[in-house]
């Protein structure tokens, strides 16, 4: 049993070093070679795991050779556009102005059930609020809805809004994370004084905090882990 | 960090080539000196009258210990299963000795011979096992 234990901890470390080189994509939008790639791979891992008398190599060679496969078609498909027309296809439109692409609709082997239901997942529930639809290489579908039925932006009302900026993380569950002390350009003594400065408590510390942001117009969201959360304006006290 | 990438598929790469190699060399290796020992047993039982001698005990000796050696190495390999006949019939050869069955040993070392061959056969690479 030992040895069965052993062989999973091992091939589930490779199995997931084998996604982590695939690259984050693979998780999400995948191509038909990745989708073939994927269940190949959940096959072979689970051979050498369950039969003892089968070397862990007899699963693991085969999966790094897959690896090595999957990153030379992926290299190839970046570099040329024939291959990557080949390997993954092309993205065709499945709804033009002039209505459903029925010839194109059958090529791709969907009905129109199905059509319904890929519109619906984009939030329209009436084919005639949509412009274009497109079927993506990855199978999803990506929907231009009419102009009378896109949603009104901002710029379209003519407001003006202050841009707006992604929060950096400084302090998550009692830790420092210096990388981002570092990209938002600010000291670990600043940090000190921010929370000394807004707490309740004379010696406060980091440990105590659960969550410390800051965004490049200076404001920032404070909670400790005892406590409620708060928002305010920094002065002179800005990520960059 | 795009060439530590590309040196990962390239470690990789030559991880596969160099199992590849390994194996081919270790199985055609092994084999070969299975198959001269029991040339060389052979011989032995040709030239004396029983088994029950030193030199053809000792070979006897030779062989189990090659092949058990190599046998470790080998499953790391091959399925174990697809491996296990030769270490019966070496198995088989030590209680031949104490019978003192001439004949049944001769047969232990043909068949020997025989999974020398098949062995080298399925664990080589050829166009038979790719297809």
């Amino acid at each position: 049993m030992l040895t069965i234990v052993l062989r999973s901890i091992i091939i589930y470390l490779i199995v997931l070093i084998i996604f982590r080189l695939m690259g984050k994509r693979q998780l999400g939008q995948m191509q038909p070679f990745e989708l073939v790639l994927t269940l190949i791979i959940a096959d072979l891992a689970t051979i050498p795991m369950a039969e003892v008398s089968v070397p862990v190599l007899h699963g693991v060679l085969p999966l790094l050779t897959l690896v090595v496969l999957h990153f030379l078609l992926a290299l190839i498909s970046r570099n040329s556009m024939k291959f990557s027309k080949m390997i993954s296809g092309k993205p065709v439109i499945i709804i033009n102005p002039k209505g459903i692409d029925y010839k194109a609709l059958k090529k791709l082997n969907l009905s129109t059930d199905d059509l319904f239901s890929a519109l619906r997942e984009c939030g329209y529930f009436n084919i005639s609020q949509v412009q274009y639809a497109i079927m993506e290489t990855n199978g999803k579908v990506s929907v231009m809805p009419k102009a009378e039925f896109s949603p009104v932006t901002n710029s379209d009302m003519k407001i003006r809004t202050n841009e707006t900026f992604i929060p950096i993380v400084l302090i998550s569950e009692g830790k420092i994370i210096d990388e981002n002390i570092a990209l938002a350009g600010l000291s670990e003594e600043k940090i000190q004084k921010l929370l000394t400065k807004n707490s309740a408590q004379k010696n406060v510390k980091v440990k105590d905090t659960l969550l410390l942001t800051i965004d490049q117009n200076g404001e920032c969201y404070l909670q400790f882990k005892k406590g409620e959360g708060k928002t305010f304006q920094t002065k002179g006290l800005v990520a960059r | 960090m795009k060439w530590f990438h590309y040196l990962n598929f390239v470690l990789i790469f030559l991880v596969i080539v160099g199992v590849c190699i390994f194996e081919d060399i270790l199985v055609s290796k092994t084999l070969s000196s299975i198959e001269e020992r029991c040339l060389y047993i052979e011989k032995i039982v040709d030239q004396e009258d029983n088994l029950k001698n030193m030199i053809f005990v000792l070979a006897i000796d030779n062989l189990e210990y090659d092949w058990d050696h190599n046998e470790e190495k080998l499953c790391y390999l091959v399925n174990h299963k697809s491996i296990q006949e030769i270490g019966q019939e070496i198995a088989k050869l030590k209680l031949y000795i104490s019978d003192d069955d001439v004949a049944s040993a001769r047969v232990s070392l043909e068949l020997i011979k025989f999974y020398c061959h098949s062995y080298s056969h399925f664990m080589g690479s050829n166009i038979h096992n790719v297809l």
